[in-house]
């Protein structure tokens, strides 16, 4: 073998290892890239390992999963060597004399023009160190790693992936529950004209914020809890007395009867024809008697409220108004003074949760009166009488349901039914009394969240105009 | 056995040779100095050349003088449609011979030359024409059931007038694909005719030197293809011929242009051609071996007349060689 053959092979197998080593980096600057990358996404889930400190590890034990799959990706080939010598031809301008003179020395060429290939080769390569000529060039993988390091160590050090499971998965403290049970709390209490309820969520609230802002523990939280409750049980049980005349009565009840006193209420204010203790014509109590609840409750009244003048009648509708408005936010106290001892008894959880802003809703899952409740002694799988878990809060049902004994049963309806003469041809229906129903249908559902706020206003005006165009 | 001093002496040779052709065809030829390295590779490579050009170019002039410093024979054929294949090849004379005796005897025509001016090829009959290209092919004639050989070396180089075209043969993509090379020539610039009017109206200069003689070509011929050439620059050529040819998945690495305006992309003996071309090249550059500059350089007249066009690209003025300079820009090296 010649000595200028023998020199170019020396140097170009030099320069080719200088191109493996450094495809080598390469490809672990990326795997180690690709590796902290992967460890910050998944730093969420550090939270299910066994021991904590395994989570120093996991950048490593990624780097060691991923690194063979690079390395065999992007491993040296034949077309490799070619491009590291092509390379270096551009670099030297040796006008392929690199590439050729690798070549003919792999084919074992002898020959002169083979010879005179290696000469010059050689001539241009001899002083040239493959180093200098194709210097380490660091690509964006590697400018990314010490970023992507620090990065990941940053947010270890700090926590970052506890802090992470406390935002998304962790569940909320005590005083944070009770804020948000007072907040609903309010609002219902807001809906519906509670008072004492309204007091008790404003209370609770301030109790919660203070508790959040002092960063204090649930133990002592559950203490002044302990006294709010007895506070709102003692409420609840002297409320009790008062509207004694409706515990009877279902939650969906008080509810109807509240909505169609404000009907009756209305009814009476627009009515001009009938002054001071003058009796009413039969026309309006005839009105009055075609909301369920205010019949029923006028049938309690002596000669079930015949004769009654419209002062009396209106005295006696703010009665029932107060009592069923006293009972309704008595039974919420209720409902929320034992929200807060089960809070008390069973701290924290997802379920608990749920359960207490159904709760602050007071959200129903029954139709109303006479339909059975799905409460927990009637649901599948659950008889009366076992245990359906000490530690869940109890569900909200709108309060009297689950205090009323004997309640079972059809019950009264809300529906209006027509009945007319079964007489052959045509059946016939009065306008007068057509338009009565429909303006009871509409007050019934005046009263209901289904028709807008703004728009109530506007039907009630509307049915009346009918009644009086036709006067 | 040669030693490497040889090959050095060789190619040492060979350069000077070339650049004293260049300085004697400077003395006539103004400019196309790329022209004339184009046609001494053609020739040293064995292959013919297709000149396309606007009359007064100085085509036959450049062949002329290729003749003279070459100190090889040279003859002129001009293309006419009522041109015969005979007029070409020679026939069977009836002559006396010495006894006095009528005897048929070959005359040769103008093919029996080293250097063959074809003169407005696309003017005659493609029976005519295929009589050159046969000659072109197989290096010599058959006349009367008896074959003769042409003279070695043996070049023809066709010119044709790219603007009339009326009356005229095309030459059929088959014949053409024979030419080693098409060679256009360009309008001189300012410069080249001031100095063209100087040389063509003073008084005429001094005969041509003789640089080369026929045994120094085909010597060359030979040191041609022994020039080595390393697998990486064969597959960029292959990778280049391949990008020319247009395929319905777009996979063999064609460029944009060649898928759409290509209808048949280059032969085989485009690659033949662009990597002796290189060669000679590689040579005549006093290098021993080939680079990727050598087959770039050599890309547009090895390949510009065997790619065959669509109509659209005819409609949209697209040139084979914007497609091949689109290829030469966008096939990478390696």
């Amino acid at each position: 073998m010649s000595a200028a053959k023998e020199l170019v092979q020396a140097k170009l197998a030099s320069l080719l290892a200088w191109e493996r080593r450094k495809r080598c980096e390469q490809i672990l600057y990326t795997a180690v890239g690709v590796a902290l990358l992967l460890a910050i996404v998944l730093l969420p889930l550090d939270g299910h390992l066994p021991i904590r400190e395994l989570r120093w590890f996991i950048p490593g034990a990624l780097l060691l999963a991923l690194a063979p799959y690079f390395f065999y990706r992007r491993r040296w080939r034949a077309q490799d060597d070619r491009r590291a010598l092509v390379q270096l031809d551009r670099a030297m301008r040796l006008e392929e004399r690199a590439s050729t003179a690798w070549e003919l020395a792999a084919r074992g060429e002898t020959g002169a023009t083979a010879e005179l290939v290696f000469k010059q080769a050689q001539d241009r390569l001899r002083s040239v160190e493959p180093r200098t000529v194709l210097p380490r060039q660091r690509d964006w993988q590697a400018y990314a790693v010490v970023p992507l390091f620090a990065l990941w160590l940053g947010l270890l050090w700090f926590d970052g992936d506890r802090s992470f499971i406390e935002q998304r998965g962790a569940p909320k403290n005590l005083a944070h529950q009770l804020s948000e049970f007072a907040r609903e709390l309010q609002e219902k209490a807001k809906s519906e004209s509670l008072r004492e309820s309204l007091r008790a969520g404003q209370e609770l609230e301030q109790l919660a914020k203070k508790n959040i802002a002092a960063k204090s523990d649930d133990e002592e939280l559950k203490k002044e809890l302990a006294a709010v409750a007895q506070k709102l049980a003692a409420a609840g049980k002297s409320g009790a007395d008062k509207n004694s005349f409706s515990a009877g009565e279902s939650q969906q009840s008080l509810q109807d009867l509240k909505a169609e006193l404000d009907a009756a209420r209305d009814l009476l204010n627009f009515s001009d024809g009938v002054k001071g203790t003058q009796e009413l014509p039969q026309q309006w109590m005839d009105r009055l008697a075609s909301l369920p609840q205010v019949k029923k409750q006028l049938d309690r009244e002596p000669q079930g409220g015949q004769g009654l003048g419209q002062n009396d009648l209106k005295a006696f509708l703010d009665r029932l108004n107060q009592q069923a408005t006293g009972e309704l936010d008595r039974r919420t106290l209720l409902d929320a003074q034992q929200f807060l001892e089960q809070m008390m008894q069973s701290g924290q959880g997802q379920k608990n949760q749920s359960n207490m802003q159904s709760v602050a809703r007071g959200e129903q899952e029954s139709a109303g009166d006479g339909v059975r409740e799905k409460n927990h002694s009637n649901r599948p799988g659950k008889e009366p009488g076992k245990n359906d878990g000490a530690d869940s809060l109890p569900e909200f049902r709108g309060g009297a349901q689950t205090q009323v004994k004997g309640l079972l049963g059809a019950g009264d309806s809300s529906a209006v039914f027509f009945k007319g003469k079964p007489t052959p041809g045509k059946s016939e229906l009065g306008q007068d009394e057509l338009v009565a129903n429909y303006r009871r249908q509409a007050e019934q559902e005046l009263n209901s969240e289904r028709v807008p706020e703004a728009l109530k206003e506007t039907i009630r005006k509307y049915f009346l105009s009918l009644e009086e165009s036709k006067r | 056995m040669e030693s490497v001093d040889d090959i050095e002496k060789r190619i040492e040779r060979a350069g000077r040779a070339f650049d004293e052709l260049k300085a004697e065809m400077g003395r006539v030829i103004v400019g196309h100095a790329d022209l004339v390295e184009q046609v001494f590779i053609a020739l040293v490579c064995g292959g013919h050349c297709l000149l396309e050009g606007v009359p007064g170019l100085g085509k036959t002039l450049l062949v002329r003088s290729l003749g003279e410093i070459l100190s090889l024979s040279f003859s002129r054929v001009q293309f006419t449609p009522d041109l015969m294949p005979a007029d070409i090849t020679g026939t069977h004379m009836l002559t006396d011979d010495p006894s006095g005796r009528k005897v048929f005897d070959f005359q040769r025509g103008p093919v029996f030359a080293h250097i063959v001016l074809a003169d407005e090829i696309n003017r005659a009959t493609p029976k005519t024409q295929s009589a050159l290209l046969e000659a072109m092919q197989e290096q010599g004639v058959t006349v009367g059931g008896k074959l003769h050989l042409l003279e070695n070396p043996f070049m023809v180089l066709a010119t044709q007038n790219p603007i009339e075209m009326e009356g005229t043969y095309p030459l059929p993509e088959a014949q053409v694909d024979r030419f080693f090379f098409k060679l256009i020539l360009q309008f001189p610039s300012h410069a080249e005719l001031s100095r063209i009017a100087d040389i063509t109206t003073a008084a005429p200069a001094a005969a041509l030197r003789e640089v080369l003689d026929g045994p120094a070509i085909l010597q060359m011929r030979q040191w041609v293809r022994e020039v080595p050439l390393a697998e990486v620059v064969k597959d960029y050529a292959v990778r280049l011929i391949l990008s020319t040819h247009p395929t319905p998945d777009g996979k063999n690495g064609g460029e944009a242009l060649a898928q759409r305006f290509v209808l048949y992309g280059s032969s085989p003996r485009g690659l033949q051609s662009l990597i002796l071309a290189a060669k000679a090249r590689a040579l005549l550059a006093g290098r021993p071996n080939v680079s990727f500059d050598d087959i770039r350089s050599m890309l547009l007249p090895s390949l510009r007349h065997r790619l065959i066009l669509n109509l659209e690209a005819d409609a949209e003025g697209i040139s084979a060689e914007k497609i091949l300079s689109e290829i030469a820009e966008k096939v990478a090296e390696v």
